[in-house]
């Protein structure tokens, strides 16, 4: 019965297989069209290389040639990885593409590849081989998705610069995305190879690429079983117009491009998205078990957290900061207020990593910022919130509050493979941490619920939580207040106070002065990038500097919309606040954050 | 000389696919793959509007300009503006992009079959200069010349009409645009418009230059126009001009030096190279793009 | 004599049997006694259909071959019909120019117990799904198939398309004699399969007659623009350019060539055997040598009535495709009534004894390796059509 089939479910598999090393790195928002090139180095090596199976055996031989195939695969993608890791998007996609073609002219040009007439291989693969091949990729790809560092990648994909000021080394997890990606395309090509008996470098063209990308996007890019339906998909539409009776010529390429068409449009996360997705709720009760994460060591109350001198930030002349020195120490609540365009966002960036100073020096929880990564940074405990929410938007609310708990959480993924226990109880673990986080800013109920489809002011709570779930020794909210009511206003407030009481050191900028004149064990003002004013609320409030230059002009902005209007027109009218976003020429195609590159001005 | 004349020909060939290309990139963010389908898709109704039609070319030229437009109305309408508010915009624009070239090129063979075509005898004349005992002919002469006004005309626009700042805007950041009074979706379209008008008259006037038109003549030069616009800048106008000339001049060089085989690889290479060096590109502004 | 036959018959009908296990009623449903019929040669009748299967690419990069190639069987299936006695149910099938495709239309054609298959229209897909048809003991007729080794897959691999290596000696033998030829430059695209052995074929052909090959040129098959490549060849000052290309490509190289001004002889193989060469190409195609399989101008009487009724048929000249295509059906009917029965290993052995059959091609045999053997023939442009090289 099977044995009729057994062409085209081969088929299946195999493309289900190229379709991974695609779904590999579009879960962390790349998009690669190397793999072909990666594939084809690999078939070819692989069937070069390997030894006949009428010396070694079927089995062995093809083994031998999956593993030359695949180390050629990762191999290839160190190899193009690495200069071009920096790239994004379209950019990233077309040098790939470059790469895969010069290896195809290359392989043409080549005696041993047999040229344009191509390479004769035995045929071996049998249909159980790939399944069983095919299974254990789409088992590579389950186990990662709820690991710390499938997280991790989906977390790159949705929001790049959030996911740095997670902790995350964005630069090394794209590149082993794309590692690998490369490995399995260099699978794929072996598979491929030892089943249809002859390669020729064509094989592997730009047409290859863009079906692989195809049927990786059709299938949906962000389920692991997205890449098998795609390959189901694109396999099964011509065997069935056969059945049918569609006349062969022009008619079949037109309704397949029509459905794929219509399948692009319709469904917006891929045939995978028929599929309901279940958030995983942690199964212990969220007690105050802390064990089994990374405790961090926080400075003592009084200790120095943030040292800033004489810092200052220049935008083509503009100075949107001026000679700042600033020293803030554990267990204080610093709020910095001041007008817009003040610099108030520029000086918070620059603390967090995100925008190196011009001038100055700064130093935060021991870590000199300027060359230091962003990543860097968070992990020595500095979290934060951004003045536009950036969350992981179609993460779950509680994995986006898991992707905070990086820093504090051990890698699981590997362990996981193998159903290690420890694996499942550092999830739970982590699970319970986010839980916590959640449960703090009063969002417990909605954990499930994908974090754009949350209310203005759940989203910057949501926020919060993320940043508290890394257990942070320095906690950045860049106007938390932005968007809420007085009622949701003052419950943010006893929130931070709380936060505060739990030795946390909070810096947050806000517009709603009265809350933080009650939040706040000192207010720093800004104005025109400098300090006007620094010191405990009431002295502040009474400071006629400060009345002048801000408290005046505040007034309006003290109730909730009002915040939120003024926190729209900073967005347009500050000196670059997310101007990081720019800060790499190659991020003006970025995949992953279009918002972030759109909302830069 | 002739090899140089052969490459600044070549190359603005090139220049000429790959501004319609950039200029869709540089408002959108957005590659267009159906791009390709339109190049091919106008030098086909092209020779049919003088084969049948009995149009001359000159006649031709600008209905072919109109219908390339149509096409690119259609492809932002289907293929684009559903997916403008979709976290995958971009995986999914390329894709959804794909699909309706797929279809436009099945249209096409059902309408014309697959073999080649091409535009009948004398539909252009066939004068040819000798300019420093290098041959040309016309066709490249007017080529290159539609390329450099295209250029120039296409800038202009940009920075001096009304529907260019409304370009630019879009292109700096829809959401202000729209706040700022810019109809975003017109824009858009109109930018897919012009783009794929682009396309259509650069199609007919390569299927002239090299007497013939394939199915597959937009994806036989949609890689190099890929090449082309990451050389020159993503979404510079003038880059795509020297991009396309560049590598027009570079596959020459490499045919005279390095050997035909390895025509592609140069093209890639320096693409590879400017990636790395220079990553927007020759003309590619840092921050903001150009249109 | 005939309890032979009733052996093969019965074995054929044990390996359908077999080979379509499973595979319900349009497999093995079509009985052994369907498939033999009564009598021979042109009195054979066979009560059964006799099911076919026809791989072509008809979308893809090699729809333009395929299309032809289905117009030549189309043609020939037609004459067939009304010829009566045996009838076809034909299937053409498109492999869209993919080898999985190809791999998988092999695959189902077994399956559904077809007598034999004609295709695929690529080498490369040959290679990778003839062993399909080979291991299950199903017939395969190549039709345009011209790479080495392909017959080599196994015994029931046929081809009716000469290979270039058939063609080409003769080509520039009568080249170098006509031109006196001492120097050339070779042009190929290097990615395709056909063109690449068509060089190889040249390469060896030319080093044969002591012909130098100043320089090598490759291009791409869907280049279009060649005029860097053909003012490097200019440089060298050729006696000629011998060129291994596509019709696609040759029609925008001949043009170009002599819009450079190069007027030596240009020199092709099958794949300019193609009307369109001297429609698309006009005036520049006057006095380019074609080497090929089948010579278009042929006045034997199945050419000419072929040529007629394609004419009539679709309203335009066969290029080489439709006619190997066309005469491929013909053989296959010939190989069916030799024995006057449809069983796989009757027409497989039917097939290998083909021998002095007059086709559109000419006098046609099938050889020891299963190969075509016919008269290649050495064409020039004049006025606008192909004639001879005298």
């Amino acid at each position: 019965m099977l044995g009729q089939y057994a062409t085209t479910l081969t088929f299946i598999a195999l493309g289900a297989i190229f379709a991974y090393s695609f779904y590999a790195v579009l879960i962390a928002g790349q998009l690669s069209l190397g793999q072909a090139g990666f594939a084809a180095l690999a078939a070819f090596s692989g069937a070069y290389l390997a030894p006949a199976p009428a010396d070694v055996g079927d089995v062995p031989s093809l083994l031998i040639a999956v593993a030359i195939g695949m180390s050629v695969g990762a191999l290839g993608a160190v190899v193009l990885g690495l200069p071009t890791m920096h790239l994004r998007g379209v950019f990233l996609a077309i040098a790939t593409l470059g790469f895969a073609e010069a290896v195809r002219v290359v392989l043409l040009n080549q005696e041993w590849t047999g040229g344009a007439q191509g390479l004769g291989v035995p045929r071996v693969l049998t249909v159980g081989m790939a399944w069983t091949a095919l299974a254990l990729v789409a088992y590579w790809f389950w186990r990662m998705g709820r690991s710390r560092y499938g997280r991790a990648l989906e977390a790159i994909r949705e929001d790049e610069l959030a996911a740095r000021s997670m902790g995350i080394d964005v630069g090394r997890h794209r590149l082993s995305a794309f590692i690998t990606a490369g490995a399995v395309a260099g699978l794929y090509g072996v598979l491929y190879a030892y089943y249809v008996r002859l390669i020729a470098p064509n094989d592997f063209d730009f047409v290859a690429a863009v079906e692989g990308l195809v049927t990786a996007v059709v299938g949906g890019s962000t389920m692991f079983l997205g890449p098998l339906l795609g390959s189901g998909f694109q396999t099964i539409v011509p065997e069935i117009q056969r059945a049918v009776g569609v006349e062969a010529g022009w008619i079949r390429p037109f309704l397949a491009s029509l459905l794929l068409l219509v399948v692009i449009l319709f469904l917006p996360g891929g045939l995978a998205s028929l599929i309901p997705r279940r958030t995983r709720m942690p199964s212990g009760p969220a007690d105050d078990d802390a064990t089994g994460l990374a405790g961090r060591r926080h400075p003592e109350a009084g200790q120095p957290v943030v040292t800033l001198s004489g810092l200052g930030k220049e935008y083509g002349g503009v100075h949107a900061v001026r000679g700042v020195d600033l020293e803030i120490r554990a267990g204080e609540v610093v709020g910095l207020i001041g007008p817009n365009g003040a610099g108030k966002t520029t000086l918070v960036n620059m603390i967090s990593g995100l925008v190196p100073p011009s001038s100055g020096s700064a130093t935060v929880l021991g870590t000199t910022v300027g060359s230091t990564p962003v990543h860097r940074i968070a992990a020595a405990g500095v979290s934060r919130t951004f003045q536009h929410s950036k969350l992981f938007n179609r993460l779950s609310a509680l994995e986006n509050v898991l992707v905070g708990a990086h820093l504090v959480s051990r890698p699981t993924f590997l362990r996981r493979l193998f159903w290690l226990p420890s694996a499942r109880r550092d999830e739970q673990a982590a699970l319970r941490q986010a839980a916590r986080c959640l449960e703090r800013v009063g969002l417990s109920e909605l954990a499930a619920n994908r974090a754009e489809s949350l209310s203005y002011g759940d989203q910057r709570r949501l926020e919060i939580a993320r940043a508290l779930a890394s257990d942070p020794s320095l906690l950045i909210l860049d106007e938390p207040a932005a968007g809420m009511n007085h009622v949701e206003a003052a419950r943010l407030s006893e929130l931070i106070r709380s936060l505060a009481r739990d030795g946390l050191t909070i810096l947050f900028i806000e517009h709603n002065v009265g809350m933080v004149l009650q939040t706040c064990t000192r207010v720093v003002v800004l104005n025109f990038g400098e300090v006007i004013a620094s010191g405990v609320p009431d002295e502040v409030a009474a400071d006629p500097a400060v009345i002048e230059a801000y408290l005046g002009s505040a007034e309006e902005d003290a109730d909730g919309t009002g915040a939120r209007a003024g926190a729209t027109a900073a967005g347009a009218g500050d000196a670059p606040p997310d101007a990081v976003a720019n800060l790499r020429p190659g991020a003006s195609g970025t995949l992953d954050t279009p918002d972030a590159t759109r909302d830069a001005t | 000389m002739q090899q140089l004349l052969n490459g600044i020909f070549i190359g603005s060939i090139y220049a000429l696919f790959a501004i319609g290309f950039t200029l869709v990139f540089g408002i959108l963010d957005r590659l267009n793959l159906a791009h390709p389908a339109v190049f091919a898709a106008s030098a086909f109704v092209g020779i049919e509007l003088v084969e049948r039609g009995g149009l001359s070319l000159w006649a031709a030229l600008p209905v072919v300009f109109v219908f390339g437009a149509v096409l690119g109305l259609v492809i932002e309408r289907v293929a684009f503006r559903p997916l403008k508010n979709r976290a995958d915009a971009h995986f999914a624009g390329l894709i959804s992009s794909i699909a309706l070239a797929g279809m436009l090129i099945a249209v096409l063979q059902w309408r014309y079959g697959p073999d080649t075509r091409r535009f009948p005898p004398g539909s252009f004349p066939d004068t040819r200069f000798e300019v420093f005992g290098a041959q040309v002919t016309l066709v490249q002469v007017v080529i290159l010349a539609v390329s450099l006004a295209l250029m120039v005309g296409l800038t202009y626009m940009v920075t001096r009409t009304r529907l260019g700042r409304g370009m630019r805007a879009v292109a700096e950041n829809p959401t202000a645009a729209r706040v700022l009074g810019v109809n975003v979706d017109r824009v858009t379209a109109v930018t897919f418009a012009i783009s794929s008008a682009l396309g259509a008259v650069a199609g007919v006037l390569f299927a002239i230059n090299v007497n013939t038109a394939q199915l597959g003549m937009g994806a036989a030069i949609e890689l190099k126009g890929l090449a082309v616009i990451i050389v020159g800048g993503m979404g510079s106008l003038p880059g795509a001009l020297i991009g396309g000339l560049l590598l027009g001049l570079a596959e020459v060089f490499a045919v005279q030096h390095i050997g035909s085989s390895w025509v592609n690889v140069i093209a890639f290479g320096l693409l590879f190279v400017i990636l790395l060096l220079r990553p927007q590109g020759l003309l590619g502004a840092r921050k903001v793009r150009e249109v | 004599m005939r309890t032979k036959l009733h052996t093969v018959a019965a074995a054929g009908a044990a390996a359908l049997l077999l080979a379509s296990c499973g595979s319900g009623e349009s497999g093995g449903g079509e009985s052994a006694a369907g498939l033999t019929g009564e009598g021979s040669g042109e009195s054979c009748t066979i009560e059964g259909e006799v099911p076919l299967g026809a791989v072509l690419s008809l979308t893809g990069a090699a729809a333009s071959y395929g299309e032809s190639q289905q117009r030549g069987l189309e043609l020939a299936a037609s004459e067939l019909a009304e010829q009566g006695g045996v009838t076809y149910d034909l299937t053409i099938e498109d492999d869209q120019t993919d080898p999985r495709q190809a791999i998988t239309l092999f695959d189902e054609f077994v399956n559904d117990g077809v007598s034999l298959i004609i295709g695929p229209t690529l080498s490369n897909a040959a290679v990778q799904a003839d062993p399909i048809a080979q291991e299950a003991g199903v017939p395969v007729l190549g039709i345009s198939n011209t790479a080495e080794g392909v017959t080599e897959i196994g015994d029931y691999i046929f081809r009716d398309s000469l290979t270039e290596q058939a063609v080409i000696p003769q080509t520039i033998e009568a080249a170098t004699e006509q031109f006196g030829l001492e120097d050339v430059v070779v042009m190929y695209s290097n990615d395709d399969a056909f063109t690449e052995s068509g060089y190889e074929a040249f390469a060896d052909a030319l080093e044969d007659q002591g012909v130098t090959i100043s320089e090598t040129i490759t291009f791409s098959k869907s280049d279009t623009d060649f005029r860097a490549l053909l003012t490097q060849a200019q440089e060298n000052e050729p006696d000629a350019l011998v060129v291994s290309a596509l019709i696609e490509a040759a029609v925008p190289l001949v043009t170009q060539a002599r819009e450079l001004g190069i007027d030596v002889p240009i020199i092709g193989g099958n794949g300019f055997n193609n009307p369109r060469l001297m429609a698309d190409a006009g005036e520049a195609a006057e006095g380019v040598v074609v080497g090929a399989a089948w010579n278009s101008a042929s006045d034997n009487p199945e050419n000419q009535a072929f040529l007629q009724a394609y004419e009539a048929e679709y309203g335009s000249q066969p290029d080489q495709f439709a006619a190997q295509a066309y005469t491929g059906l013909k053989l296959v009917d010939q190989a069916v009534r030799a024995n006057c029965s449809a069983e796989r290993d009757s027409i497989q052995e039917a097939l290998g004894q083909i021998e002095d059959v007059p086709t559109v091609l000419g006098e046609f045999s099938i050889d020891e390796n299963r190969d075509a053997d016919h008269p290649a023939v050495v064409q020039v442009v004049e006025n606008g059509q192909f004639a001879v090289l005298q």
